[in-house]
């Protein structure tokens, strides 16, 4: 079967849309590394882990299953919670290796977790409803109706943050916090209060991408979270740690650049050119898209 | 079970280790090890959950005959080698160096049984040899041709290239209406990808199904012949993948009337609800023996629906029944892969007594040595849904299996072919 121009032009708009989930969770790395300056490696196992325990409280107490997309984000949240107080608090802040090492930790930790309590079998997962039935066509081409609302979700989020760091007192104090901390407690803003704020922001985000990408793909597992944390922190680190659009448009341009070479290298391919993206923005840009200026040695 | 020859081989051997005499233990060890960590847990705990109703059942009725006539009872330690190559095989030398342990029932994982076979002794007796030198009777592991790797390993799984050759052979006859077929796999997954590239799609062809674009180059249905061109021109994905529409897409295009997806549950099921939402279900599906478990049945009870597979294990028989019954009594669940399990004990029961084992610790060596030698000479065993053969020479089994399907959320039988 040749490849026409019609199929490239599929495979970009089907990778484009998945790239949302990809967003979302670089949009976490980014917001936790913009307040912080440190990498929360732990963070999309934290939102897969919210989606399961979401999953696990409706099925238990027999709740509507749209409960989990509430669910998700606040188990999501809590975890966060969790996250920073044994991966950041309690190691010096001094010691960013440390809290790296920590969040790697916390990452494989809950995934067992997870494992342990499912026996690791795929679950079925609550698809989005009617935007899961939707199937538009334009012509030849189709667009997948839960992907067109998870990419307006991952744009509706990304002004939500704009407005909480921007135009809130919370943001105000997390810019603070994150430009020079020791000025801002000198202002009384109290550090580990703005840190957790943070933490809980980027892991409501984090529940609902980790409820998206279930309901996108219609399973959870436990496989989810290794891909995930990966795609997400290089749409992170493309877009420019610390910007909130970056995150968004390097996550849709990593979606749409992995299912182009899909399609036209194969899957064993695929990801070599995803990874050769990453390398050539270190290399040529290494502030990403839109960071902050990183000077070189 | 055993030829009148060996039958009189191994009860002399048994009638000399009375007469050498010796201590004799009250309980004869095994160990078992697999996958309890990590996303192929449940192989694990399916495993150790069938090993420890199969060791309660022997117990129960008085436990295992010894060399002396006096009873013992039996014992297992699991051990969990999260499908790592490395940490099996800490765990193999840790059980052949410090454990009495008699024999081991393992590792649950094909990957891992190919890396783990090789510590072993290749050939019994070589002294420029310093491999393991301990008796080991795998299930779960299905990868085909494994057991051969060394003399010391045996293993109880299903043999793929027959029960696909059957499986596509009875295809063709009572489905003529199906012609054209198209497949994908999980390239990184060695059974997966093995079993698609090497077994299924040969089988396939040689049963006179056609290949959806035209002939592959190299494939003319001999198995394993043109294996790299039958990935090339299939659409493959990764096992841990989840966006399915460049393949999916693949699919409905070839417009194929069978779709061969050799994928574990996770991905079977993501693969098939894009196929879903595509609307491009095929008239028939053929999947692998992996996916018959009740995982891909709890992640996509719809879409898999009517998907057929052969199996060596399906509730059918009362003692198959009742091993699935233990073992979701002991938390787990009997599929293909760790209803071996329940016949491996049984096997190595029946072994220890027809080569008198003492189970004196200060024995263990040779006493191993028997056991493989009692597992050599078997030439047919029970299973759980009929009677199985050993290919003695390669450590093998040849094992009954039937052909299931999904319907209304469980695997239901399609067809028995002892039939």
């Amino acid at each position: 079967m040749g490849i026409g121009f019609i199929d490239i032009l599929q495979s970009l708009i089907d990778g484009i849309l998945f790239g949302s989930i990809y967003a979302l969770i670089g949009l976490g790395f980014t917001l936790i590394f913009g307040a912080m300056e440190k990498l929360n490696m732990a963070y999309a196992a934290s939102s897969i882990g919210g989606a399961y325990v979401g999953l696990g409280i409706a099925t238990l107490f027999s709740l509507p299953l749209v409960l989990i997309f509430f669910i998700g984000p606040i188990a999501a949240g809590l975890l966060s919670i969790l996250v920073y107080l044994v991966s950041f608090r309690l190691i010096p802040a001094s010691n960013h290796l440390g809290s790296l090492m920590a969040s790697i930790g916390a990452l494989f930790f809950i995934d067992e977790v997870i494992i342990h309590e499912t026996q690791g079998s795929p679950l079925t997962f609550p698809e989005l409803g009617i935007f899961s039935e939707a199937y538009f066509m334009l012509g030849d081409l189709g667009f997948r109706g839960d992907l067109i609302f998870i990419m307006i979700f991952g744009l509706v989020s990304m002004g939500v943050i704009i407005y909480l760091l921007y135009y809130t007192r919370l943001g105000l104090a997390t810019r603070a916090v994150s430009q020079q901390n020791i000025a801002a407690r000198l202002c009384g803003i109290p550090i580990h209060a703005t840190n957790i704020s943070t933490f809980v922001l980027a892991g409501i985000l984090g529940g609902f991408a980790g409820c998206l990408a279930a309901a996108s793909v219609g399973v959870i597992s436990p496989l989810l979270t290794i891909p995930i944390t990966i795609k997400g922190l290089v749409a992170a680190v493309i877009g420019g740690l610390g910007s909130i659009r970056g995150a968004i448009i390097a996550g849709l341009l990593i979606g749409g650049v992995e299912n182009f070479f899909l399609l036209v290298r194969g899957v064993n391919e695929r990801d070599i050119y995803v990874f050769l993206l990453l390398f050539v923005f270190l290399v040529l840009r290494p502030n990403g898209l839109f960071g902050n200026e990183i000077s070189r040695d | 079970m055993f030829s009148k020859l060996k039958k009189l081989k191994l009860a002399t051997l048994a009638f000399a280790t009375v007469i050498a005499g010796g201590a004799v233990a009250d309980t004869i060890k095994i160990a078992g090890w697999g996958a309890k960590s990590g996303p192929l847990r449940s192989f694990g705990v399916n495993s150790e959950a069938i090993i420890k109703a199969a060791i309660d059942r022997v117990n129960e009725t008085g436990g295992v005959k010894l060399a002396d006539g006096s009873m013992a009872k039996m014992s297992y330690d699991y051990y969990d080698s999260a499908c790592n190559p490395e940490q099996a095989i800490t765990i193999a030398r840790k059980v052949a160096s410090e454990t009495d342990a008699l024999i081991g029932i393992g590792p649950t994982c094909s990957g891992v049984a190919a890396a783990l076979f090789g510590i072993f002794q290749k050939k019994v007796g070589d002294s420029s040899d310093t491999g393991l030198q301990m008796p080991l009777l795998t299930d779960t592991a299905v990868r085909n041709g494994l057991a051969q790797i060394s003399q010391w390993t045996f293993r109880n799984t299903p043999n793929e290239p027959d029960m696909y050759d059957k499986l596509f052979a009875w295809l063709r006859k009572t489905h003529p209406e199906i012609k054209t077929i198209y497949g994908g796999t999980e390239t990184d997954q060695g059974h997966s990808a093995g079993t698609y590239s090497i077994v299924i799609v040969q089988a396939a062809i040689r049963h006179g199904f056609e290949w959806v674009n035209g002939p592959i180059d190299e494939v003319t249905g001999k198995i394993g012949e043109g294996r790299a061109n039958v990935l090339k021109s299939s659409s493959n994905w990764l096992m841990a993948d989840t966006n399915f529409s460049v393949q999916a897409r693949a699919f409905k295009k070839s417009g194929a009337d069978l779709f061969i997806v050799s994928s574990h549950p996770f991905t079977t099921c993501g693969f098939l609800k894009e196929l879903g939402r595509m609307k491009a279900m095929p008239k028939m599906m053929v999947g692998l023996t992996s996916s018959s478990s009740a995982e891909t049945l709890k992640g996509c009870p719809k879409q898999a629906e009517g998907m057929i597979i052969p199996t060596s294990f399906a509730p059918i028989t009362p003692a198959a029944k009742e091993v699935a019954a233990l073992a979701a009594a002991n938390g787990g669940a009997a599929d293909l892969h760790s209803a071996a399990a329940w016949e491996n004990v049984m096997i190595i029961k029946d072994v220890i007594e027809a080569v008198g084992i003492t189970g004196d610790p200060s024995k263990v060596k040779e006493e191993r040595a028997k056991i493989r030698d009692g597992l050599e000479a078997l030439e047919t065993t029970e299973g759980l849904i009929g009677k199985v053969t050993r290919v003695q020479d390669q450590g093998e089994a040849l094992k009954p299996f039937v052909f299931v399907h999904a319907q209304n959320g469980n695997w239901e039988v399609l067809h028995d072919p002892r039939n």
